[in-house]
């Protein structure tokens, strides 16, 4: 069924999605994440990476309300699952780790 | 206010083609929310580039109906067409195999022609500069037709560099028969005297040295095979090989270049380049301004084609000039012919730097490839047509559970193109393994098929499609259109009744007539020529071309000792090999012969028959004024008492002393010429001719050669038997033959296999009512008569088109390739006819007798 880890990118959806909680929908979400990555993100991306979390069962949806700024089309809400929690956690977790086991020698970089 | 921001219309409903339907609401949801957005933000322009954009990206698999492997039943229908068609065809081994073998045999052929035909149209279509480079081209009157010559003028090209500023280049081509000396490697070899042009207006790489080498009159540049003739695998450059023109002539030239390898595709070629200022080393009596001699060739490079006509038009004075200097050889106008196109015109062009041998073959052989083509397709449709009635049930249960007439239609069409394709691939096969090899080996070409070749593929594909369709959409929709409720009820008879299947036979009936008659025809026709008589003795006939009047005397007077030798002649023109032409003045047309200066005794020596008057005198100098012409003048003429008649060449009159028979001065490709002979004077004697006693051809031969190697060790010696003083004709012939039969032979087979496929499945349809009829007591006769009647009224009709037609197109044939065939006899026709008619009973009578020899029990029982 894929791979259970995280993509980077995804990682950010599977964040911001948690972030925008009942609104995370298509659009919203990248415009926060161009908002607060600064970065330009396209729509079809976060697409791609909505529906694949979804695949996985990090993220469940539901279809919202049609609305006239969507020329009259409803849109699909995401939110996380235990499980997608669980990926987040694990992903920050070795981050901290990992990030926590580098000597404070590796940073000095005055010493040569 | 949203009124009037619109969605691109053309991007939406690309859109809303690939995204499939449960996620084309958010996803275009999505999409327009943003759009609306960005149409406020920063207007509708930008708004619609980056709606574009956006659906442009979102054209990703996530977005994609999904492949139909998973939710539609179409692929599962295509799998179940898939297996019946399978099971149909091992139900009916015979048919598919008729089907199978009959395709792909018509698509070998097809490759095997487009090999052909993609190897004639790229022949000298490397040149770079194929467009741009033109030759000059002579339009001449020559008894009362106009003909164009490939030759031009010694002066015309350095006139044309100075008269037109849109020529950028102009090369003269002379070839010069030259004897080439280096170490002990001595030959007679082709010396082309050209301008350093000719490299950079040619595409001929050097594989050593520098193109501008020509520049340098001591230079010479060879061609790769001749590089490893005189010097083998080393590099030659800076060798100095010595050159002797005729007897006096001699220079040293330093080797300054060698070309590569030429490409297989080429005509136009050399073994040896020079500058063309040597021509005066070659011969000292060349003059440049002489406008009555003749360059083998002038090109010119117009780098605007756009300025051709300008020139063409700027041509005329150069007539005049011509015509004040040349009144034996008035010219109409001067003309242009682009090299891109040279090589498939030159068979209009006499003498011309390239030629044109593929016409026959470029005409004859697509013919052929779309008559198999027609014929294996017609196969395919009878075949299928008669045995679909065995298929009926399968096609009525599809259309009960809700196949519709389409989707039948479809169903036959991808039965037909998966097998056309399993066809194409042994079709390949053939044409790889047997075909190509064949067709190369007998036409001495380098053919291939290269699988990098992008045409190629285009044409396997179109091949597909177009055999694949046309065999499969008259059965598909003859087959789809049956109802179901009479397909069931069992009240639809077809098969026998079917007009086209008839048509399709009788055409198939047609061309194995033609194809029969034509390999007849080229059989006897080989024959023919084989034994036809060449008009004079050429069996027991050798000679040797010489280089002069000492060397003549010298061997004259060795081959004169000889016991075996009968008789010794000097001729400066030698038939088979070496003519000049004159022109008859008449007192109202000019008429160009041609000629031959012999001696007294060369109708003895080459056993050609005078048939009134007399031989020349023995003295030379008594038949200063006399000529002997053969036959042909005569009849053209219409001369009643040739004896009589004076005629005026070159302001000389002439004196007919006596005619001979006609005879074959070329191979069997050219018509008897008129021809006049006239006494050679010594001097210019180039060829020494014997006659050997019976028997003793070979040691005469050894001993002329042997004379020849004692006496002038430094000259290669260049002589022969008159038998093969017409290279590659006879194997030509034999070529043709061998070709036309292996035509006929598949175009029988694939005839006959469909006849037979036809017969035996009309025959196994009828099993029911053949039973019944043995059962009530019917004979053998009976039953034959009720299967022949069927075909009886079709082969005849087909053949009564048949033989004229064969005789028509066989006739054409023959006539374009020879100049005077055997003429084709109407007993020919009748013997494919005949032969026809012999296989078409055989064919039937194989199913008469299993029809007899099945028990009515059996056959009654079955269904």
């Amino acid at each position: 069924m894929g791979r259970s880890h995280l993509g980077e990118f995804e990682e950010l959806v599977l964040l911001t999605v948690g972030v925008l909680y009942d609104d995370a929908y298509a659009v919203a979400i990248t415009k926060e994440i161009a908002n607060q990555s600064g970065r330009s993100v396209a729509v079809s991306a976060v697409h791609k990476s909505l529906y694949r979390l979804e695949e996985k069962g990090m993220l469940k949806s539901r279809l919202g309300e049609a609305e006239s700024k969507r020329g009259g089309k409803r849109k699909r809400l995401f939110n996380i699952t235990p499980f997608g929690k669980k990926a987040i956690d694990e992903s920050m977790d070795l981050r901290v780790h990992l990030r926590n086991q580098i000597s404070d020698l590796a940073f000095n970089w005055q010493a040569d | 206010m949203k009124k009037q921001v619109n969605i691109p219309k053309l991007v939406h409903a690309f859109f809303k083609w690939y995204c499939k339907s449960d996620r084309y609401e958010e996803l275009h949801g999505d999409l327009e929310e943003f759009f609306y957005e960005r149409a406020e933000e920063m207007g509708l322009v930008k708004a619609r580039f980056y709606y574009l954009r956006d659906v442009i990206r979102c054209c990703q698999p996530y977005a994609w109906k999904k492949p139909k492997v998973y939710s539609n039943s179409n692929i599962i229908m295509f799998k179940n067409y898939f297996k019946t068609s399978l099971r149909s065809m091992t139900r009916n081994p015979l048919g598919s195999f008729i089907n199978v073998f009959g395709l792909s045999v018509a698509i070998g052929i097809c490759l095997v022609v487009y090999s052909f035909v993609a190897y004639d149209y790229s022949l000298d279509q490397f040149h770079e500069n194929k467009n741009e480079v033109y030759l000059t081209t002579i339009r001449a009157d020559r008894n009362g037709a106009e003909v164009q010559y490939g030759l031009s003028p010694t002066p015309l090209g350095e006139l044309l560099k100075d008269d037109f500023a849109q020529i950028s280049k102009v090369a003269r081509v002379k070839d010069v028969s030259v004897v080439m000396k280096y170490e002990d490697k001595v030959f007679y070899e082709n010396l082309r005297f050209t301008d350093p042009e000719f490299l950079e207006m040619l595409t001929f790489p050097l594989k050593w040295g520098s193109p501008d080498a020509l520049i340098d009159v001591n230079s010479i540049i060879l061609s790769e095979p001749m590089s490893v003739k005189y010097f083998g695998d080393e590099n030659p450059i800076g060798e100095d090989i010595l050159v002797k023109f005729g007897e006096e002539g001699r220079k040293i030239f330093r080797v300054a270049g060698v070309a590569e390898a030429f490409p297989d595709a080429h005509i136009i070629e050399f073994g040896f380049l020079a500058n063309f200022k040597n021509m005066k080393v070659a011969d000292p009596a060349f003059d440049e301004a002489n406008w009555a001699d003749l360059l083998d060739a002038t090109l010119i490079q117009v780098p605007d084609p756009m300025d051709i006509e300008a020139i063409r038009a700027g041509m005329v004075k150069y007539k005049a000039l011509q015509n004040d200097i040349e009144n034996d050889w008035k010219i109409n106008s001067f003309d242009f012919e682009p090299l891109a196109s040279l090589h498939l015109n030159a068979g209009g062009i006499e003498d011309a730097i390239s030629y044109d041998y593929t016409e026959p073959g470029r005409v004859i052989l697509p013919i052929i490839a779309l008559l198999m083509i027609f014929m294996a397709c017609f196969n395919y449709i009878n075949v299928a047509i008669v045995s679909s009635a065995r298929r009926l049930k399968e096609i009525g249960v599809r259309k009960v559970i809700g196949a519709n007439r389409g989707k039948v239609i479809v169903q036959f069409l991808a039965e037909n193109i998966l097998l056309t394709f399993f066809a194409m691939l042994v079709g390949i096969l053939l044409a790889y393994t047997l075909f190509l090899p064949w067709l190369a080996n007998q036409a001495a070409l380098p053919l291939r098929l290269s699988p990098t070749d992008l045409n190629l593929w285009l044409f396997l594909i179109f091949i597909l499609l177009l055999t694949g369709l046309a065999s499969g959409i008259y059965p598909a929709l003859y087959i789809s259109k049956f109802d179901v409720a009479r397909i069931f009820r069992g009240s639809i008879r077809f098969g026998k009744k079917s007009p086209l299947t008839k048509v399709f036979l009788g055409f198939q009936l047609v061309v194995a007539c033609i194809t029969i008659t034509g390999a007849i025809a080229f059989t006897q026709n080989t024959l023919h020529i084989n034994s036809r008589s060449w008009g004079y003795d050429q069996t027991g006939a050798l000679y040797t071309s010489i280089t002069d009047k000492s060397a003549f005397d010298q061997l004259y007077s060795a081959m004169s000792q000889n016991p075996n030798v009968l008789s010794v002649s000097g001729s400066r023109d030698h038939l088979g090999m070496v003519k000049s032409q004159a022109v008859l003045r008449l007192p109202d047309r000019q008429y160009e012969v041609d000629q031959l200066s012999i001696d007294a005794q060369y109708f003895e020596t080459m056993g050609l028959q005078l048939t009134t008057g007399r031989n020349f005198k023995p003295d030379p100098e008594s038949d200063r004024q006399s000529i002997i012409v053969n036959k042909a003048l005569v009849e053209n003429m219409a001369w009643a008492e040739p004896l009589t008649e004076v005629v005026t060449i070159d302001s000389a009159r002439y004196q007919v002393v006596g005619v001979t028979e006609d005879f074959q001065f070329n191979s069997f490709y050219s018509p008897v010429k008129p021809t006049l002979f006239k006494v050679a004077d010594k001097d210019d004697y180039r060829f020494l001719s014997v006659r050997a006693r019976a028997g003793a051809e070979r040691e005469t031969y050894d001993a002329l050669k042997a004379e020849w190697v004692q006496l002038f060790p430094e000259v290669p010696f260049q002589g022969g038997y008159q038998e093969d003083v017409w290279p590659g004709f006879f194997e030509d012939v034999a070529i043709q033959e061998r070709f036309m039969k292996v035509v006929a032979f598949i175009a029988i087979l694939l005839s006959s296999l469909g006849l037979y496929g036809l017969v035996t499945l009309n025959v196994a349809g009828r099993v029911r009512e053949f039973s019944i009829r043995k059962a009530l007591g019917a004979g053998v006769k009976n039953i034959a008569f009720s299967i022949l009647r069927q075909y009886m009224l079709l082969s005849v009709i087909a053949l009564l088109i048949a033989a004229p037609l064969s005789y028509i197109a066989i006739n054409a044939n023959i006539n374009m390739l020879y100049a005077e065939p055997m003429p084709l006899t109407y007993t020919v026709v009748t013997l494919a006819v005949v032969l026809l008619i012999f296989i078409l009973l055989t064919v039937i009578s194989t199913q008469i007798r299993k029809v007899s020899k099945s028990s009515p029990v059996v056959g009654l029982r079955t269904e």
